[in-house]
């Protein structure tokens, strides 16, 4: 007899090797998937779905104030990358 | 045994006062140097002392040196041979200033941080345009070169006039080098203070004019001496190692011209 526990399971998942940056110092990496995502929301909205990987891939890379003052700059138009399509 | 003859080729130089004196002097350049990058009270002053008695004390010393080479015959093929040597050395270690400012360069322009856009020039900066001013700062650099070997193989063959004119001609087409660089950096659309950008720009072409103006006042110093009679067709060390000077800095415009003017813009 055996009682089948339910178990709760929580995928957790972080971004993979991306053959772009192969090196320990995943800084850029990070930086191109912030900018990547913005670029397609900018392009195609923020319900398109394909978008949610680039923001599911810097918010596992992207250290929370890193995100927060590239926001910021964002705002007031002063983040030296480019968003624009 | 004759004492008035000597038995070796070597100059056994006198007591002099300027290795000291110009030692004071770059002690007192450096650290007012950094006084007055800090802000310190004084420290303009200060390095403007330290830079008029290091140049003075260079006068006076190459003065001697000079003196020794043409008049007393101090300067043997021995001795020549250990001062183009000295001097080659002396520009071996002035390629490699340079290198590390080009290592400062590449590393901040060939992976360009997030910082700054991630790309370069650096988001903000209009960098200036290779194919106007600098271009023809290139065949300015590259003709004086020309100017140079021409008066140098005048004083070869004895062509007095030669050396004069095409002296005058090189020594030209340096100031005019010198004051185009002096209008971009009037004109430029980005101060040292710019970032990474300004900085390394600055850096290396501001370093590369100071050895510009280092090199025209070493050619003008040849020149004063041919019009005084000084150099002849055989002993004329200072003249050639002024030229190797000069052609080391046109090749260090060359390099700069491609990798900071043109790639880097």
């Amino acid at each position: 007899m055996s009682e089948v526990e339910e178990v709760n399971t929580i995928k957790l998942a972080t971004a993979g090797f991306d053959a772009r940056f192969p090196n320990t110092n995943q800084t850029k990496h990070c930086w191109q998937n912030y900018v990547d995502y913005h670029k397609c929301v900018n392009a195609r909205g923020e319900e398109f779905a394909p978008c949610k990987q680039f923001f599911r891939a810097f918010h596992s890379l992207c250290p929370n104030e890193w995100v927060s003052k590239w926001d910021e700059q964002r705002e007031s138009g002063n983040n030296p990358s480019n968003f624009d399509v | 045994m004759n004492r008035s003859v000597q038995a070796h080729p070597f100059h056994l130089v006198e007591a002099s006062p300027w290795p000291l004196a110009v030692s004071f002097s770059l002690l007192t350049t450096t650290l007012s140097g950094v006084m007055t990058f800090h802000g310190y009270s004084n420290g303009t002053f200060l390095l403007t002392l330290g830079l008029i008695s290091t140049v003075a004390t260079m006068t006076l010393w190459f003065k001697d040196v000079s003196r020794e080479g043409t008049f007393q015959g101090h300067h043997t093929f021995a001795v020549q041979k250990g001062l183009t040597l000295g001097f080659v050395l002396f520009v071996v270690s002035e390629v490699f200033f340079f290198i590390s400012i080009f290592w400062a360069f590449f590393h901040s322009s060939l992976a360009p941080t997030v910082e700054l856009g991630a790309h370069w020039p650096p988001a903000g900066i209009q960098a200036l345009n290779p194919w106007e001013v600098p271009l023809l700062n290139t065949v300015i650099l590259l003709s004086s070169g020309a100017t140079v070997t021409y008066a140098h193989h005048s004083l070869i063959q004895g062509n007095r006039a030669g050396v004069i004119y095409g002296l005058i001609a090189t020594i030209t087409l340096a100031v005019v080098f010198t004051g185009f660089q002096g209008f971009e950096y009037y004109n430029a659309p980005f101060t040292f203070s710019d970032g990474v950008y300004g900085s390394t720009f600055y850096m290396a072409t501001g370093f590369h004019g100071l050895h510009v103006i280092i090199g025209t006042i070493f050619l003008t110093v040849g020149l004063f001496r041919v019009l005084s009679y000084h150099l002849t067709d055989h002993h004329h060390l200072g003249f050639e190692t002024a030229i190797l000077y000069w052609h080391f800095v046109d090749v260090v415009w060359l390099f700069l011209f491609i990798s900071v003017y043109w790639w880097g813009s």
